[in-house]
């Protein structure tokens, strides 16, 4: 994958000016508005799927755009990073390609929380995503503007549902019907920047502000709760002003890991790979916050920030007399520019530069860009289906930070499974979800679209309660195979390389399970080992291999004829064998959540009028939140033991219905054939 | 045995297994698998009503049955014909030692009520045989004590029931749900709820920690010794759980019959009363106001239930220390009891009888719990008004009084005795009685030994986690936080569970964020 050579941008950029002359006239399955993270995906996801794509960007150039920090993957992100790859999503092999910087967090914690994380080359970034896009069959990229998102009127028999057909872009005469569109407007509905006490509308610096319409359409017509959030970003200060001298060195890992389940290497070469710095905030920074509050209107409006990327504001004000941690991250491998972690701030930019010269490495700093936050609208995810669509609207989806979410990879994550479902719902098929008991991806969608959001939503690996069974080694056995039989987002060529991957680590695990030796020939066989079990306990292969300090490495070195061949995976092999007990003890427990999940509940269901013995409450928030199985109504707040018994009872009920009514259309069919028959006789 | 058949028929609505904690994802099979397929976990539970009787029934359900019957009633060869009872010594299959000599009966699937293989024990009804038969099945691999309902559930799952049942399960579960809510504030409103709620807040604490340190320690400031801290926590807790698990004693006191109080104002003869029912001298009874200071328990049997009775100190402010603790430990004592027997003396009521009503229902009010919301108050299955000292009042103010407050609704059962004439007290005794049994048969008041085994079951899973954590603290941190995660899931199983969200709050209370 990272042979391909990158088209010049320029014949991208002419390519896509050409199409934009007649696409007005065309017909699309899935229109996506939104060139972000979450719009990429979307409509590579959609265009592999088979449906016939239009992406649609205010501007082409910001297509593939890293908008904030300079970095993909980390603890939690990394895992959906690996699971958005293993479904042949993009953003794994666009870091892999514009990574300057690779590293695994918590290296020391385990396997099931490695995060891997690189720095990114911003201009890389964006042209692989942008290259990819152009070579992606059935898509098409459109600079413009969307005016209006274009919906039915209400079905009279369902009050309150719509159907998208398409939009009306701002300067178009004709508008774009498709059959599904995916919104990925991130921080632009709504969206106002905040610098000091000076705001404008906008979603991101340097970029005009969306149309009211989509919002207006959204809020007004199709009666969508939303809610408010806020975010920032730091200032971009000039590479060449900073005192290294004063700042910890960071280097990176020296064998870069790929994201990519693809790649065996990393487009950057390991001595090429550029350091980060770590330095810390001092009193001088918390006084500066202090004094200059009054100038602040980011800060003292009341819509949530997120928690866990607060700015510098909102650190000392929480934390007081204490010192942050500030890290300078490169913002490529020709930029003069450095992004510093940890110091989003929106105070006026005069304030901003004296805050940042009160940071020892920082004293004679120059600030490119100022840091500035943004306040946008979120639509409240509990009003989506877990593909990610509008319930009340058919065909139109959302996903990314219009859902609540921050971070690039929520958003990629999002992105796909939208464009996944757009796509086989334009094209009749049935939507799909994963399940959290798998994927990341999975908790993700079910946290946002059964319990809501009140902050900006990110991934943490202690959301996942499966989380042992849900690494980043294993993503591709648990998605790709999938991804290409059930899903159908998986390109023939991934799926063979993770059916190879497969049959050969079963082979192994086979060979080594078979290997069962008593623990004293085992002693023999590895002298330096500690093997506590009693002298004739027959061990296997397997379990040895369990041991703390037995590598696969080792065991191939003492049996080379059986298990050399499986040296391309030491590492899953090593892991899975200390994994695998753990996760055969939670199986029960995924099963039994699986079999709820399989146990899906009607859309349309009256919980408000249904003919059973439910508290009002209940009710209510059954009829707020339409849980779409079983098991997403059992993790409702509120939701009592005897309200699930009545809605399996319902379900159940309303099978057994259909089954009698199947049975007696099949025995009406029957009949008229009789007759029939009987009437062709002579 | 009624109360077998009870729960056998009529959709199972009695399943008395099991109190404790509300179930949580109890479905575990909703896509008709076939039966005994569904949930590979055997359930054990006491079915019969608790209280003295003459046979237990100890049911178990679950593809482990088998296995309990054989090691159990030393049936090593073959199992008995199904259905079929058979008289044999039941033995605890690890330490061998005889438990009790009774029936046994073998229900292989589907023909059981569960529609799972199922045994049946039919042993002595006393406590101690019962709390020993169910620690010998908690031994047995496969084996754990059964959710709330979890009998009825299974069979509603096998198919067994009707659908037109399950609206009936539906408000069966709500029910058990609701009075397991009562049953478990008032436990943990005492001693043991304090510990283990305690626990829990530590063992969030300890996975807060740890998480944070997972999640966060690469990009933020998260201190070295936050994984020490928890190492000192975890220490600790498997200590102090050791012990607990030890103390069997405590668990006995935990619930070992119905909890009747005897509470009201000073001298009203609450003692007196005290040694009328249990016919001995068991509290020191004198004229002075305040003789009872602490509280004197007395295990007494009601009509075949059993019945822990306390008398209490008088309720009234007080200069002294000691009194003052006895009239703390008094109310405390009252809100956690199932059944109160107010005491009033008959000298004190106003002569007019219409006052004397305005006047009790003040006294009540005084007397019980402050939380108790004022239209349940009275509950007539929680509360006894005794007016004690007839042999004081006139004939003709006593029936006027008996009349009056038989008028007044919202009343609890009123009763007029005389401790000194023992006037009145044959059909105080029936009223005591009936309340007892009602309280005893009602199959969701749940039986003592039972609450402890699933207890004990729920911490050692508890205990054995937090081994886990230890194995790998220094191997792999995400299994040893997968240990505090089970642990604090099995604590969780008695005390509430706890979401992910609780965890992330702690962290971002504890530690500063900020990448």
């Amino acid at each position: 994958m990272l042979t391909k050579k990158l088209p010049p941008l320029n014949s991208f950029l002419s390519l896509v000016s050409r199409r934009a002359s007649h696409v007005t006239r065309q017909q699309y399955d899935v229109i996506v508005v939104g060139g972000g993270h979450a719009g990429t995906e979307a409509a590579a996801a959609a265009a592999r799927v088979g449906a016939k794509t239009l992406l649609v960007s205010q501007k082409i150039q910001t297509i593939g755009a890293l908008s904030c920090n300079p970095s993909l993957g980390g603890v939690g992100k990394g895992q959906l990073v690996r699971e958005v790859d293993a479904l042949d999503g993009l953003c794994g092999r666009a870091g892999d390609w514009a990574g300057i910087h690779f590293s695994i967090l918590n290296r020391s914690k385990g396997p099931a929380v490695w995060g891997p994380r690189a720095q990114l080359d911003r201009q890389r970034y964006r042209e692989f995503i942008q290259s990819e896009l152009l070579s992606t069959p059935r898509l098409t990229v459109l600079e413009g503007s969307v005016e209006e998102l274009l919906v039915s009127e209400t079905n009279p028999e369902q009050p309150g549902h719509h159907r998208v057909t398409g939009i009306l872009l701002a300067n178009g005469s004709h508008p774009v019907s498709a059959s599904s569109v995916i919104l990925t407007t991130g921080t632009f509905l709504s969206g106002s920047l905040f610098i000091g006490q000076s705001t404008s509308p906008g979603g991101r610096i340097g970029d005009a502000p969306s149309s009211s319409g989509l919002s207006h359409t959204l809020k007004e017509r199709l009666g969508l709760r939303v809610g408010r959030l806020r975010t920032g970003t730091p200032p971009r200060i000039l590479r060449d002003s900073v005192d290294f001298s004063l700042a910890v060195v960071q280097p990176p890992d020296g064998h870069p890991t790929p994201f990519s389940f693809l790649n065996t290497r990393t487009h950057c070469k390991p001595e090429e790979q550029l350091p980060c710095h770590l330095t810390y905030t001092t009193p001088g920074v918390e006084r500066v916050v202090k004094d200059s509050l009054h100038l602040n209107c980011h800060i003292q409006e009341d819509a949530k920030g997120p928690r866990y990327c607060p700015s510098i504001e909102s650190r000392v004000l929480r934390f007081p007399g204490r010192r942050h941690q500030v890290w300078l991250e490169p913002e490529g491998l020709t930029s003069d520019l450095l992004y510093p972690q940890g110091l989003s701030m929106t105070m006026p930019p005069d304030v901003q530069l004296s805050l940042i010269r009160q940071i020892p490495a920082l004293h004679r700093a120059k600030i490119h860009t100022h840091g500035y936050g943004v306040q946008y609208d979120f639509v409240c995810p509990t009003q989506l289906s877990p593909a990610l669509q509008v319930k009340n609207t058919q065909g139109l989806f959302l996903a990314g930070q219009i859902n609540g979410t921050t971070g690039y990879e929520e958003a990629a994550a999002q992105g796909l499974w939208a464009g996944v479902n757009a796509a086989r719902c334009a094209l009749s098929m049935p939507t799909v979800s994963l399940s959290r008991t798998e994927s990341y991806i999975g908790v993700l969608i079910d946290d946002l679209v059964s319990r809501g959001v009140t902050e900006p939503y990110r991934m943490f690996t202690s959301r996942a309660e499966f989380r042992t069974a849900l690494r980043p080694d294993n993503a591709d056995m648990r998605l790709t195979l999938k991804g290409f039989e059930e899903v159908g987002c998986v390109s023939t060529l991934r799926y063979q390389e993770a059916v190879r991957v497969r049959d050969s680590l079963q082979d192994a695990q086979a060979t080594l399970q078979a290997l069962s030796l008593s623990s004293n020939s085992w002693k023999k066989q590895l002298p330096d080992i500690q093997i506590s079990e009693v002298k004739n306990t027959v061990m296997t292969g397997m379990e040895v291999l369990q041991y703390n300090n037995v590598s696969f490495e080792m065991l191939a070195s003492a049996f080379p004829e059986s298990l050399s061949r499986h040296m391309e995976f030491s590492q899953r092999l090593k892991i899975e064998a200390v994994y695998r007990p753990h996760c055969n003890l939670q199986k029960k427990e995924i099963e039994r959540i699986q079999k709820e999940e399989n146990l899906l509940l009607p859309h349309d269901m009256d919980y408000l009028s249904l003919p059973v013995s439910m508290s009002q409450e209940v009710r209510e928030i059954l009829d707020r939140v339409r849980p779409s199985t079983l098991g997403a109504a059992t993790r409702l707040q509120g939701i009592t033991p005897a309200a699930i018994v009545h809605l399996l009872n319902y379900v159940r009920s309303a099978e057994l219905r259909e089954r009698r009514k199947h049975r007696k259309q099949q025995k009406e069919e029957r009949e008229e054939e009789l007759c029939a028959a009987k009437a062709s006789l002579p | 045995m009624e109360n077998v058949d009870q729960s056998q028929s009529s959709a199972g609505a009695t399943d008395s297994s099991c109190r404790g904690t509300p179930p949580c994802r109890f479905l575990s099979t909703c896509d008709g698998l076939p039966v005994g397929l569904a949930d590979a976990e055997t359930i054990f539970a006491l079915s019969s009503g608790h209280g003295r009787c003459g046979v237990a029934v100890v049911r178990a359900s679950g593809p482990a049955s088998a296995t309990a019957l054989r090691c159990m009633a030393g049936l090593s060869r073959s199992l008995p014909p199904p259905r079929t009872a058979l008289l044999r010594s039941i033995t605890d299959s690890q330490s061998k030692e005889v438990l009790d000599r009774g029936l046994v009966f073998w229900f292989p699937a589907p023909h059981s009520f569960t529609g799972e293989d199922s045994v049946e024990f039919h042993i002595h009804g006393g406590p101690a045989v019962i709390t020993a038969v169910l620690q010998a099945l908690g031994s047995v691999p496969g084996m754990r004590p059964a959710e709330a309902g979890e009998f009825t559930r299974r069979a509603f799952q096998a198919g067994k029931l009707d659908l037109t049942e399950v609206e009936g399960l539906g408000d069966l579960i709500h029910a058990e749900t609701e009075a397991q809510r009562r049953q478990a504030l008032r436990q943990m409103s005492g001693e043991l709820g304090h510990l283990y709620q305690d626990w829990t807040h530590k063992l969030k604490r300890c996975l807060a920690h740890v998480e944070a340190f997972i999640d966060f320690s690469e990009d933020e400031l998260i201190e070295d010794g936050v994984l020490n801290q928890v190492d000192r926590w975890v220490c600790d807790l498997q200590a102090e759980m050791e012990q607990h698990l030890k103390d069997e004693r405590r668990g006995e006191r935990l619930r070992s019959g119905v909890q009747v109080v005897i509470a009201g104002a000073t001298n009203a003869g609450k003692s007196s009363l005290l040694n009328t029912l249990c016919q001995r001298p068991a509290a020191i009874v004198s004229p002075i106001a305040g003789t009872t200071r602490d509280i004197v328990e007395t295990a007494l049997d009601i009509g075949g239930f059993p019945v822990l009775l306390s008398d209490t100190a008088g309720l009234r402010e007080s200069q002294d220390l000691v009194e003052r603790e006895g009239v703390r430990r008094a109310r405390e004592r009252v809100e956690q009891a199932d059944l109160t027997l107010v005491v009033v003396d008959c000298a004190h009521l106003p002569s007019d009888a219409q006052q004397a009503a305005a006047f009790l229902q003040e006294h009540l009010r005084s007397v019980l719990p402050t939380q108790e919301q004022p239209e349940t108050v009275f509950a007539a299955d929680r509360f006894l008004l005794l007016l004690n000292k007839t042999d004081l009042l006139p004939e003709e103010q006593r029936q006027k009084l008996d009349r009056e407050l038989r008028r007044v609704s919202g009343f609890p059962p009123v009763c007029l005795i005389s401790c000194h004439t023992n006037e009145g007290l044959q059909d105080f005794l029936t009223v005591l009685h009936s309340s007892v049994k009602t309280l005893c048969g009602d199959p969701l008041s749940g039986a003592p030994t039972l609450t402890q085994a699933r207890h004990r079951a729920h911490l050692q899973q508890c205990f054995a986690a937090l081994a886990q954590y230890q194995r790998y603290r220094d191997i792999d941190l995400a299994l040893a936080a997968e240990g505090v995660r089970l642990a604090l899931t099995s604590l969780g199983r008695i005390t509430g569970r706890v979401g992910a969200e609780e965890i992330l709050d702690i962290i971002f209370k504890d530690f500063c964020i900020g990448k």
